[in-house]
């Protein structure tokens, strides 16, 4: 028994010795991202398990980075020479991280990629300035407006016929209201989220320029102001709280009833029926509204990846990795970490059975094409002109529009008086 | 035990073993302290930005951009609301604390240890501990209000413009005062018992013992206390950021937190830096300030 | 007649005094009553709009899920790590450093007392930039030791101080008296001052290792891998943004703040004892 006993620790040492000198070759990927929740990582580690188990010689990692501190880390690691190979980003991110010098274009490897899987172009365009593209795109992300057609029918409101307009959407949010329901949450925090709120409220206003064509700050307009002015009644009407919430609230709000409207992005799929206890058939969702003579649209991300590396043998890893990860398949279920939130930015996923055939997908199938559909009127700041301006990262990495929205907000400012506020603040961030 | 040890600095037969021990020490202040602090000064005169890419030397122009920004002095005003209120709950609730714990009664060895518990805890947990009570939605402390009736509808403690400063005034008292009961009881117990009982004989009550006897002879420990307590408490960052993140609106904003908002939301390295040094000669000032004004307290009191 | 007035009188002072000794008492503890008992309910009683004091229903699932979702064993090992060497370096820097400036004379020992008083007065968000820089020239960003170094830092300024008076109140004869018999400065510091002063040096010891405990703001900077990461930081990924699960918070809450409170309860006796020694003169 002994004699076995010391086999196996002989042999278990020499497959120890065996696998350091093969895995020491190993080419390590690290990744940055900012998808925080443990079930969005624990999905994409299956898809990363899947590709280091066939493929020995590259190992690739994952990290978790909080966006309130994306910009300070990837900075001081670039500095310090601990960058990530691959970054995860948003346009107006990479306008920012892009002037370290180290995010290295990546024309050649799109045009590959683009040739299998043919990417959407509105996904490609807010990374393409400079003669070069400077991400590859991951997902889209697109602000929609939920509604509870549940509560809606208790109000005595036709659930199949949610408010389109501005003036609809507030006679709805009374109606509710008359009947002991609060009728929305709009967020006013400092956080990227109120950003994003607001923005989708300036678009379907008709104040989405932030910057005229020669990149100077127009941001205070009789526009903007109206749209300020109306985000205040909606405010008005909104829970205790809103001061400081960031993406969680507004669902868990939605799903336990206190509000029967949210404007928020596809996260709200996949946890309504366990969270709020009724079928997900109530779950409904439109455009965001717009008043008569604004325009349909709302805030649209597509998320990317930069990458930081010169180095040969990691870029190869690289391109292996992202060759694997765009297959339909695996980024089908790669969009399954969160599914509805992320859209396919490729025409082989947006096509694809592993997309549309995820269970939450599939039950919510109408609502995701709606999404899809809404992708098209999407708009970002600062990406609304020929030519991108790159001092958009400025003023989305201060959240400048959430700080305006507290001012009115949580100071009291008018509407004109935040936004002058707002203005100058751009001035100051861009000067 | 007030036995006083003279400075001596001239050279002796301890010179050298003295300074032997002190090397270590010093180098690391040295790099750790002295080098940033020049640093700071530098970049507080360039135009350097967070990317690092830039850094001509401006004269004092950060400087003047700073003391002509409104929000540098309201971030200065928020610093003077956060320590002056800081320092007076805590005097206050600490004194008292001090007080009723030196009072004889079962388990007082347990109450005056124990009692620091809000001040082992790390901060990340004294932010969840207060967002979670204070909670809007969910907070046990709006649903006792409104159970007797103090409010009608909940109170967003740390989301009001009005109230933010006062509850993370609260939060950090109520992580410091039991710290400062703690010291001050050490101190009421050296105080003679002889001293009450001759003023009890000569008819003294409990508030003219307290004037007459206990303050006086607290107020080297209490002076002590308010140099390093002040310079401590207008230095916190974390419980402010980890509970405001110096919102809402700038409620909270003090100046540490308004450095590192100028440096690391906005990039700009050089004025962060020029208000860090406009911080610090403040309480240079405040500390020499200090030195002259209070009696009882000499420099050499503190170090040596 | 009186001597009754007075017996009653000092019943209801002793009633007093314990009603407040117990309004102190649920001042500091209520709260952590509050965390923990959030910390076992299910979530649906966790956000009940009428709160039950004890749980209805116990439950472990936040800690199985947290412990899931985190490396809860690395953060405690990055911590304790931490927290280990930033306690043994500042015990030895500031007994050295003060028995230097307490005990020993030489030119321009005051120069060297203001400098250390400047640590006090140095804002922590100004070194935090320019300390990027040192120790991004070191190689030490991402390196547990960066936060060893920085820690000593924040400690040992107040450690000499707190070492003061046990250092101060110890006689000048006995030096002379080793001194005499022979004793070197070394033999004397290390075989008296040493043991003499122990008590203090535990205090150091022990506040140092609770403030490294807590620290956040440059743990959270200079740190960039998960399996780096401190306790506080480590936990902080779940009180961001995404977040909203009370009971995961609340755990977390709870297993961040154990470590420190299990330390405390070995050698609080002696940090309390060694702090008020050493405040007061």
């Amino acid at each position: 028994m002994k004699k076995v006993g010391s086999i196996l620790l002989v042999m278990g040492f020499l497959v120890g010795v065996v696998s350091f000198a093969v895995f020491g070759q190993q080419v390590e990927i690290k990744i940055w991202h900012m998808e925080q929740p443990p079930h969005r990582v624990k999905v994409f580690q299956e898809v990363i398990d899947q590709f280091n188990q066939n493929n020995p010689d590259i190992f690739v990692k994952q990290q978790v980075l909080d966006w309130m501190n994306a910009y300070q880390k990837t900075i001081a690691a670039i500095q310090a020479r601990q960058a990530p190979e691959i970054l995860f980003t948003l346009p107006d991110f990479t306008t920012v991280i892009k002037q370290t010098g180290a995010v290295q274009p990546v024309d050649e490897l799109f045009m590959e990629l683009d040739q299998k899987y043919d990417f959407i172009e509105a996904a490609v365009k807010p990374y393409a300035y400079d003669g070069h593209i400077w991400a590859i795109p991951t997902y889209g992300m697109i602000h929609m407006m939920w509604y509870r057609k549940d509560l809606f029918a208790q109000a005595g409101l036709d659930p199949d016929n949610p408010p389109r307009t501005w003036e609809q959407l507030l006679t709805t949010i009374e109606q509710l209201e008359e009947n002991g329901i609060t009728g929305i949450g709009v967020p006013a925090s400092y956080h990227m989220y109120t950003d994003q709120a607001i923005y989708s409220f300036m678009i379907a206003g008709g104040s989405h320029q932030i910057f005229n064509e020669n990149g100077e700050i127009v941001f205070d307009n009789p526009k903007t102001v109206r749209t300020f002015e109306f985000y205040q009644q909606l405010v008005d009407h909104s829970p205790q709280g809103i001061t400081g919430w960031s993406w969680a609230e507004p669902q868990l709000a939605f799903n336990n009833g206190t509000i029967a409207i949210a404007i928020e992005k596809g996260q709200f799929l996949s946890p309504f029926e366990e969270e709020s206890g009724v079928d997900g058939s109530n779950l409904g969702v439109a455009p965001v509204p717009y008043p008569a003579d604004g325009q349909r649209g709302s805030i649209y991300y597509p998320n990317g990846m930069m990458i930081l590396t010169t180095d040969q043998a990691k870029l190869a890893a690289v391109k292996k990795f992202l060759n694997y990860l765009y297959e339909p398949e695996v980024n089908g279920k790669w969009f399954s970490m969160e599914p509805g939130l992320f859209l396919p930015v490729t025409n082989a996923t947006l096509n694809s059975e592993s997309f549309w055939s995820n269970p939450i997908v599939a039950q919510y199938q109408d609502l995701v094409k709606l999404m899809i559909e809404q992708s098209e009127y999407g708009r970002l700041f600062g990406f609304n002109h020929q030519s991108v301006n790159q001092n958009i990262g400025k003023i989305a990495g201060q959240y400048i529009l959430a700080q305006t929205v507290q001012e009115m907000v949580v100071k009291g400012l008018s509407p004109e008086e935040a936004i002058k506020w707002g203005e100058e603040k751009m001035k100051e961030a861009i000067k | 035990m007030q036995l006083k040890i003279k400075i001596k600095s001239g050279w002796n037969n301890t010179s050298l073993f003295g300074i032997v021990l002190i090397a270590p020490l010093l180098l690391w202040i040295v790099v750790m302290i002295v080098y940033p602090l020049i640093s700071s000064i530098w970049m507080s005169l360039t135009d350097v930005d967070f990317l690092g890419i830039n850094s001509n030397f401006v004269g004092i122009s950060n400087y003047i951009e700073l003391i002509t920004d409104v929000e540098f002095w309201t971030a200065m005003g928020k610093s003077m609301i956060w320590t002056i209120g800081n320092a007076l709950l805590q005097l206050i609730l600490g004194f008292t604390t001090a007080l009723i714990i030196n009072q004889q009664f079962k388990g007082k060895s347990f109450v005056r240890i124990w009692i620091i518990l809000s001040w082992i805890i790390p901060t990340i947990v004294l932010a969840i501990i207060w967002r979670w009570i204070l909670n809007s939605s969910f907070g046990i402390l709006n649903y006792i209000l409104q159970l007797f009736n103090f409010v009608e509808q909940p109170i967003d403690f740390l989301g009001s413009f009005q109230l933010a400063m006062p509850t993370v005034i609260f939060i950090n008292t109520w992580r410091w005062f039991p710290f400062l009961a703690i010291i001050i009881l050490a101190a009421l117990q050296t105080i003679p018992v002889e001293q009450y009982n001759a003023a009890s004989i000569d008819g003294a009550n409990s508030f003219q013992k307290f004037i007459y006897i206990t303050f006086p002879m607290m107020r080297p420990t209490l002076s002590v206390l308010g140099l390093i307590g002040t310079l401590w408490s207008i230095n916190i960052f974390d419980v402010i950021y980890m509970l405001t993140r110096g919102g809402p609106a700038g409620a909270t904003e003090t100046i540490p937190v308004f450095v590192y908002q100028k440096a690391f939301q906005e990039y700009a390295m050089n004025k962060a830096s020029a208000a860090a040094v406009i911080l610090f000669l403040f309480l240079s000032v405040f500390v020499v300030f200090y030195f002259k004004i209070e009696p009882t307290f000499r420099e050499d009191n503190f170090l040596n | 007649m009186s001597f009754i007035k007075r017996k009653s009188k000092s019943k209801k002072r002793a009633v007093l005094k314990y009603v407040l000794i117990l309004l102190l008492l649920g001042v500091i503890i209520l709260p952590f009553y509050w965390i923990f008992i959030s910390s076992v309910k299910p979530t649906d009683e966790l956000i009940r709009a009428i709160p039950t004091f004890v749980p209805e229903k116990w439950t472990v699932n936040h800690y199985s899920n947290l412990f899931a979702a985190s490396d809860y064993g690395q953060y405690l090992w990055n911590s304790f790590y931490v927290a280990f060497w930033t306690m043994l370096i500042t015990v030895i820097l500031a007994s050295l450093g003060g028995y230097s400036i307490y005990r020993c004379s030489y030119p321009g020992k005051n120069l060297i007392s203001k400098l250390i008083l400047v640590a006090y007065i140095f804002p922590q968000v100004l070194i935090l930039i320019p300390l990027y820089k040192v120790m991004s020239s070191f190689s030490l960003i991402n390196n547990l030791w960066s936060l060893i170094i920085i820690n000593v830092t924040i400690c040992a300024p107040f450690g000499v101080w707190l070492l003061k008076t046990f250092f101060g109140t110890i006689p000048m004869a006995i030096e002379e008296a080793a001194a005499i018999d022979g004793a070197s400065q070394f033999k004397t510091l290390y075989k008296i001052f040493i043991p003499l002063a122990a008590p203090g040096m535990a205090t150091v010891a022990i506040y140092a290792f609770l403030t490294s405990w807590t620290e956040f703001l440059f743990a959270n900077t200079f740190i960039l891998d998960e399996e780096l990461k401190t306790l506080p930081v480590g936990l902080a990924r779940f009180i961001t943004q995404y977040n909203v699960d009370w009971g995961l918070l609340t755990a977390g809450a709870m297993v961040t703040a154990i470590p420190p409170l299990v330390f405390f309860a070995f050698v609080g006796k002696n940090f309390v004892k060694g702090l008020t020694t050493g405040a007061i003169k």
